[in-house]
């Protein structure tokens, strides 16, 4: 295991069941900070770690490849199953397409959170000039271009899109820009989570914010409409952008998955509550 | 050395558009990796400057592929069918080098990729 970052995250007890987080593309283990805390208040384990590329200097990320990212998260998960009879998996953006790609390896993951499924570059910030991707992702070019990131950072909630902007600055290790090197490697993960998404069998919630300014609803609806899994639940959130662990509606997240996974676990306290419409309403609408 | 500018404008006007389109997007090209290497190098972290710059060199891309499927095409007509086999290699080579490039080797293959449009441009050039 390489050496843990000062941001990297694990909340033990001792328990059970564990849960495997993944943060975002050119984000930090800091952005999955309250879900963590929140998941550890309800009696699962937490692990966030820093995936490779991140988190050190920016160049970095951009040498790193998909194939780094996965291998490094299937060890994490395979540790965790070592130590632990329930294991879940959960992640924002490029990290719920991880926990994805990982369940459609190994059939024990017990359930998935997939939060703003980041499976296609198609928000309402992307630069206008985004038809020209495909000619910059497979040339040289790739490793000029970065995405600015810009206004407003993932955030609805306008007081913490000011806050977390200076915060990001200061006492962490995003970035500021998406490289696009690193949305290439991106791309090609969804690609390969797309190509197995019918092998997924462990239950997934998928949340996403309708006004997603980085990737559209689709990307988690393809999910929705291919998942292998019987056990699926699709929630569109009305009061976020694409970092819904931090806008407005992260509590309800935090609860709905909370709840979900409890729904799912056989170490879940007593009164719990239940999810009893797994599969059903969300599969109406799709 | 005399420079009969009158001679050279009676040439460049017979030449067909596609082959103009082609020298002129060519040399930007150059002109652009070798700009863009040595930005590279010096100021990596403009990022602005860097967006801006990525979608002039694929407008000047795409331009360039569009002279050379329009020279091919119209060297086929013409009944010149080395001519229009010969270019059309020039569309794959950027994407070809694009597979095989790295972040470490960058500027390796920024070369590779400039050398290619010299080629290019010589081969454009020997068409007059």
């Amino acid at each position: 295991m390489g050496q843990s970052l000062d941001f990297e995250f694990i909340h033990e007890n001792q328990c059970k069941r564990a849960v495997l987080l993944f943060h975002g593309m050119t984000g930090s283990p800091f952005e999955m900070k309250k879900m963590g805390r929140a998941l550890f208040d309800a009696d699962f384990d937490v692990y966030c770690y820093c995936l490779p590329g991140h988190g050190t200097s920016p160049i970095n990320i951009k040498t790193v490849r998909w194939e780094d990212w996965y291998t490094d998260s299937t060890m994490h998960y395979r540790n965790l199953t070592q130590k632990y009879e329930e294991v879940y998996l959960g992640g924002l953006c490029m990290g719920g397409v991880l926990a994805l790609a990982i369940a459609a390896e190994y059939r024990e993951v017990r359930g998935i959170v997939s939060l703003s499924t980041t499976l296609f570059l198609d928000g309402w910030t992307i630069p206008w000039y985004n038809f020209f991707m495909p000619l910059g992702l497979h040339t040289i070019l790739r490793y000029y271009y970065s995405f600015p990131e810009r206004e407003p950072y993932g955030l609805k909630n306008e007081a913490l899109r000011k806050k977390i902007a200076a915060l990001q600055k200061r006492n962490t290790e995003a970035l500021d820009n998406y490289p696009m090197s690193c949305i290439y490697e991106l791309l090609k993960l969804s690609k390969f989570a797309q190509k197995n998404m019918f092998r997924v069998q462990a239950p997934v919630l998928l949340m996403h914010a309708k006004e997603d300014d980085l990737t559209s609803v689709k990307g988690s609806q393809f999910v929705y409409r291919n998942v292998g899994s019987n056990i699926r639940k699709y929630i569109e959130l009305e009061d976020s952008y694409h970092l819904v662990v931090m806008d407005n509606e992260r509590e309800f997240v935090f609860n709905t998955s909370i709840d979900f996974l409890n729904s799912l676990s056989d170490y879940a306290p007593a009164d719990a509550k239940k999810l009893v419409s797994i599969g059903s309403e969300a599969a109406d609408a799709y | 050395m005399h420079i009969d500018t009158v001679h050279i404008m009676k040439i460049v006007s017979l030449l067909p558009m596609s082959l103009k389109v082609i020298i002129v997007t060519n040399v930007l090209l150059i002109l652009g990796f070798v700009v863009g290497k040595l930005a590279l190098y010096k100021f990596e972290n403009a990022v602005k400057f860097f967006a801006y710059y990525s979608v002039i060199i694929c407008i000047l891309f795409v331009l360039y592929f569009i002279s050379i499927i329009w020279f091919s095409i119209s060297n086929l007509f013409a009944g010149n069918a080395v001519y229009s086999a010969i270019f059309p290699i020039f569309l794959f080579l950027p994407f070809i080098i694009g597979h095989f490039a790295s972040y470490e080797k960058v500027h390796f293959y920024t070369n590779i990729q400039i050398l290619t449009l010299i080629i290019s441009l010589l081969l454009a050039l020997s068409f007059i």
